[in-house]
């Protein structure tokens, strides 16, 4: 009896082993490219195959879409890296020597620009380029704004009924220890609007120094910032990132989102190719793809701006409507990281 | 010549041994040093030093150190009595109190804290409990709230170890004491202490060193209250823009310094205060009966400890996985299992645990498998080069998790062209092994150290070959060992936080990073609906171990 429990035991173990082998080897065959003698694609002009391999940010929901409908038009198997705009551009340092990614969509401009600035980018046009917002493309053809959010002030409804207070009035003793901003170490969207809010309003600097002194609190990334309001731990969010806000509005939790008087930044969402791009063909076609009315579509769906002018929404504020602050962002990607280490610094 | 040709023969495997291991463990600590000190190709040592002399860095170090300090204080005052009343009052009858004062080390730590977060928080669960407890909730959040959450995490190896060695103490003992007149106190200076000095230090030991390594708390609680670690200041050196893996190596070389000097400490301790308490000879264990009231007074201790440990996480945890809309709290009508419903239905998640599944089963197959050939072949030929190979294959305990998966990342990118195992699951299954191995080779060494090299010696004499022996007497001999390894490495393996968070390849989230992710950047009811289902799986796995090693007693 006691010899038949242990062989049972020993098949099990070597069953998972065998699992496991399968798992892994299936998973390897699915990494590698498909071969060149695959059966070419009915319409594509160019047959395109294999893979590409695509670092971009939240949110997630978006992200799977993007991939899959994708891959449902063009047979290219989507690789993706999911993280926050810190944790790509860590993943892109530490592959240098190595590098994976093809294409990599940051939620920020500005680490855009400096990606640029590295010379680690590819230069081409896209498809519909005509129909790009102004300004969402830059000078060399580089960096291409699919998408933008824009920052924002967040309550909850349940401790604030209505609330229209403009930057500066945040550091009201009447919402003291009641305010928070994300992480701007973490978001690229919160840093970019400090970096445009300290450069490009006179009393930036002073400002956030006023609401360090009014209680602010850095609960962390975006959406750790918004739980927190969400819950009622805090009651407002400085700085909260636009479609987090509505997709929870949406969901009926009690939250609502305005645009201070003052302005915001809009942050379009570049995606870029790199210039060591093991599967260059594939990432072209992905920035092709990026801009087409289904990947548009989606876009505005996820209550993302939308990157063509003549794509628009109807679950959110459309670009027209949202007060903005003159942006330079050349001057912006200089200081971004220092202001954003300094607004950390002074809510220690 | 015959003999030489034996003792070569018995050479080879432990060489090859220590090849597997030097790839596995001692190249990445030796990466690290050397990331440390060698900048732009140039040994420098005076670099790493101002690093570490930086004063934001020595901050670091002393609040890690502080930390792992009161941890150890608090785990003891947890710890200590509640061995006391599980190994000799009337509470050790009660076996199912074993199983659940495991529970909280089978809750990974970030879960739990998690849960202590969401309770105590501005108008959180407490305070939509007791409304009319006002701000009193928010107190927790302090460095003693930290310190109190992850004593409650550690405290179950302290207690088990006490637990173990307080009953190892006979009565004769205590008698014997008590028979020459000397009072309880007296007795419990001069007898009981002297003899747990040893049992206690490495205890105490493991779990500082635990504390130093844990890395799931001080993210989210300790960054909360400002509290920075080396753990926390390791990874975000590692894994957020602008990346300084010279600075990481830095902090970890200082870690890897720290922990060695304490275990050549705790081993001075234990070597000058060990006994030989269990020998061949039968030995009467001690049993106290307490008294009516002291009875009760043991049990609500045990229900606090219990209630702190277990109840307030795991109310936290389930109901914030049951609810709706997380704007509207604990109201009746807010409640819904969609978040269940959706983890079993999209992919994503379904994959995720796939994945953990494979990544666990699949290194405690391997460690199993290598750390029992490690032990047979150092216990085959002892010597210098046996016990080398032996204390590599335990090295991955005495150091934080996270040095040694730095050292991987930094190794495996090293030689990217000629083996490309970095960013494919490969790597990951290597790091887990590596990470792992110890518990292998501590449970087959306590096996074997059972086993009377006779019966070997008397299957050999009656003419079995070596193949046979192990086969029929040294396997099924140490088989349950082997089991309680593999098991221990399944449960931790898969919910493993720190090595998949920072080297997963792209497109692979386990189930600890996607609950991390769900946290971050998605629903936090999904991500607590994902720990629940998370524990339930390794409750399920330990419950089926115990049932099947039970049975096998049972039967010989």
């Amino acid at each position: 009896m006691k010899k038949k429990i242990l062989s049972l035991l020993l098949a099990g173990c070597l069953c998972l082993a065998a699992c496991g082998q399968s798992a892994e080897s299936s998973s390897n065959a699915e990494s590698a490219p498909a071969p060149a003698s695959a059966p070419a694609g009915s319409a594509e002009p160019v047959s395109l195959s294999g893979k590409v391999t695509v670092y971009m940010p939240s949110p997630s929901g978006l992200a799977d879409k993007l991939a899959g409908a994708f891959t449902a038009k063009t047979g290219v198997e989507v690789e993706q890296f999911q993280g926050t705009t810190g944790e790509i551009l860590a993943r892109l340092e530490t592959e240098k020597a190595n590098p994976a990614a093809d294409v990599v969509i940051l939620a920020s401009w500005s680490d855009g620009l400096s990606l640029k600035a590295g010379g680690l980018l590819e230069s081409y046009t896209p498809a519909n380029a005509g129909k790009i917002n102004k300004g969402w493309i830059d000078a060399d053809s580089t960096l291409f704004g699919y998408s933008a959010s824009a920052v924002g002030v967040i309550y909850n409804t349940t401790i604030y009924p209505e609330l229209n207070a403009d930057w500066a009035e945040l550091a009201d003793v009447r919402y003291q220890g009641d305010i928070a901003i994300p992480d701007p170490e973490k978001s690229g969207a919160c840093k970019d609007f400090l970096a445009g809010f300290s450069t490009g309003t006179d009393d930036g600097e002073d400002v956030m120094q006023s609401w360090a002194d009014n209680g602010l609190t850095v609960p962390g990334a975006n959406k750790a910032a918004l739980e927190a309001v969400t819950t009622g731990e805090k009651g407002i969010l400085i700085a909260g990132v636009d479609y987090n806000a509505y997709s929870s509005m949406a969901r009926g939790e009690p939250l609502a989102i305005y645009y201070p008087a003052t302005g915001t930044v809009v942050n379009p969402r570049p995606a870029m190719i790199m210039n060591t791009a093991p599967n260059m063909d594939n990432a072209k076609a992905f920035i092709d793809f990026l801009f087409s009315d289904e990947a548009q579509e989606l876009v505005a769906a996820a209550y993302l701006l939308p990157g063509r002018s003549d794509v628009k929404c109807d679950n959110r504020s459309n670009l027209d409507e949202i007060p903005q602050i003159t942006t330079d962002w050349d001057k912006m990607m200089e200081a971004a990281s220092d202001i954003a280490a300094k607004l950390n610094a002074m809510c220690q | 010549m015959r003999q030489l040709s034996a003792t070569r023969k018995s050479v080879l495997p432990l060489i090859g041994l220590l090849v597997i291991l030097g790839v596995l463990i001692v190249c990445p600590l030796i990466m690290v040093f050397a990331e440390a000190v060698i900048s732009d190709g140039r040994l420098d040592f005076s670099g790493a030093w101002t690093m570490i002399a930086d004063s934001g860095n020595l901050q670091t170090i002393w609040n890690s150190l502080r930390l792992g300090l009161c941890v150890v204080l608090c785990s003891t005052v947890i710890a200590v009595p509640t061995a006391y009343l599980l190994a000799r009052t009337q509470l050790a009858k009660r076996r199912w109190l074993d199983i659940i004062f495991m529970i909280p080390f089978m809750t990974p730590p970030y879960i739990a804290s998690m849960g202590w977060i969401l309770f105590m928080q501005k108008r959180g669960l407490f305070q939509q409990l007791f409304p009319s407890s006002g701000n009193f909730s928010e107190k927790f959040f302090c460095f003693g709230g930290l310190v109190l959450v992850m004593s409650l995490h550690v405290f179950p190896f302290l207690m088990t170890m006490m637990k173990n060695a307080i009953s190892n103490i006979p009565a004769s003992l205590e008698e014997s004491g008590a028979v020459f007149g000397a009072g309880f106190g007296r007795r419990l200076r001069k007898i009981f202490a002297p003899l747990l000095t040893g049992n206690y230090a490495i205890g105490a030991l493991l779990v500082f060193v635990k504390t130093l390594a844990e890395y799931g708390t001080p993210y989210t609680l300790g960054r909360r209250i400002g509290y920075y670690v080396f753990t926390t200041d390791i990874h975000r050196y590692s894994t957020t823009a602008p990346i300084d893996f010279g600075r990481s190596a830095s902090l970890s070389a200082v870690l890897v310094a720290i922990c060695m000097g304490l275990w050549l400490l705790q081993n001075h301790i234990t070597d000058r205060c060990s006994y030989r308490l269990v020998g061949g000879k039968g030995s009467r264990p001690a049993a106290t009966t307490l008294h009516p009231a002291g009875h009760l007074l043991a049990w609500v201790w045990a229900a606090v400890v219990a209630l702190a440990a277990i109840g307030i996480p795991y109310f936290s945890i389930i109901s914030t996985s049951l609810i709706h809309l997380r704007g509207y709290g604990l109201t009746p009508g807010n409640f819904t299992f969609a978040h269940y419903a959706e983890l079993f239905t999209t992919p994503k998640s379904l994959r995720a645990i796939q994945t953990s599944l494979f990544l666990a089963s699949a290194s405690a197959v391997i460690c199993s498998a290598l750390g029992t050939a490690v032990v047979l072949a150092a216990r085959r030929r002892k010597g210098k080069l046996g016990k080398a190979v032996e204390a590599v294959s335990l090295l991955p305990e005495m150091l934080p998790s996270i040095v040694l998966i730095i050292g991987m990342m930094l190794f495996w990118n090293a030689i990217y062209k000629t083996i490309p195992l970095y960013n494919t699951i490969g790597i990951m299954v290597l790091a887990y092994v590596a990470l792992y191995l110890p518990y292998t080779v501590q449970y087959v060494t306590s096996a074997f150290a059972q086993i009377n090299d006779s019966l070997m010696q008397a299957g050999r004499t009656f003419g079995g070959s070596p193949s046979y022996v192990f086969r029929r007497i040294t396997l099924p001999m140490i088989f349950k060992g082997i089991l309680s390894g593999w098991m221990m490495i399944f449960i931790i393996a898969f919910r493993e936080l720190v090595t998949a968070s920072l080297i997963a390849p792209p497109n692979v989230l386990v189930v600890s990073t996607y609950i991390n992710r769900e946290f971050e950047q998605g629903s936090v009811s999904l991500g607590m609906a994902m720990a629940v289902l998370c524990v339930l799986i390794t409750t399920a796995a330990l419950l089926i171990m115990n049932g099947l090693s039970g049975r096998k007693e049972r039967k010989t």
